[in-house]
């Protein structure tokens, strides 16, 4: 079992876990929950529980689509 | 062409049924609309990054395979150095 392996991807599990689980609570479980709760402090308004998740797609779309743009630029100034 | 069609008809259902329970109006009345659909997108992701991850984890090494097979690869460029066929840099 090598060490890089594991540590890489315990950090990976561990990270999706708690996006899943913060996620979870603040689009599922907060709505029920009195407004006066201080459970409320930890969690940002609502409106960016929607921002949030398709800013970080829209970037990652863009940064896919410029990595694949430069290296079909690559190939074809390599073939020229 | 027809795949393509097989997804955007499973897209359509997918809507069709989430304006449907929309308008069943069993959510609470201040739910925003786009919230369940996007939960279930990052849910997804967040499914696949813990596969990738646990797969890494449980990624099996053979350190003494590894071994013979560099052996192998050294005895392979010998071999084929003496006969006069360019092996390449190391």
């Amino acid at each position: 079992m090598e060490l890089a392996d594991l540590a890489v991807g315990l950090l990976l599990s561990s990270i999706s876990l708690s996006i899943f689980t913060y996620y979870t609570f603040w689009v599922i479980i907060l709505p029920f929950v009195d407004s006066d709760h201080f459970i409320h402090k930890y969690f940002l308004p609502q409106d960016y529980a929607i921002l949030v998740p398709v800013f970080a797609g829209v970037t990652l779309l863009s940064l896919l689509s410029v990595f694949i743009g430069m290296v079909m630029l690559k190939s074809k100034k390599k073939k020229a | 062409m027809k795949h393509i069609v097989k997804i955007l008809s499973l897209l359509l259902a997918v809507s069709a049924f989430w304006i449907g329970l929309l308008q069943a109006a069993i959510i609470p009345p201040g739910y925003n609309t786009w919230l369940l659909p996007i939960y279930f997108v990052v849910s997804l992701g967040c499914y696949g990054l813990l596969m990738v991850g646990l797969g890494l984890m449980q990624f099996p090494t053979c350190p003494q395979e590894a071994l013979l097979l560099q052996h192998d690869i050294a005895e392979a460029k010998d071999f084929f150095k003496h006969k006069g066929v360019d092996v390449g840099s190391d």
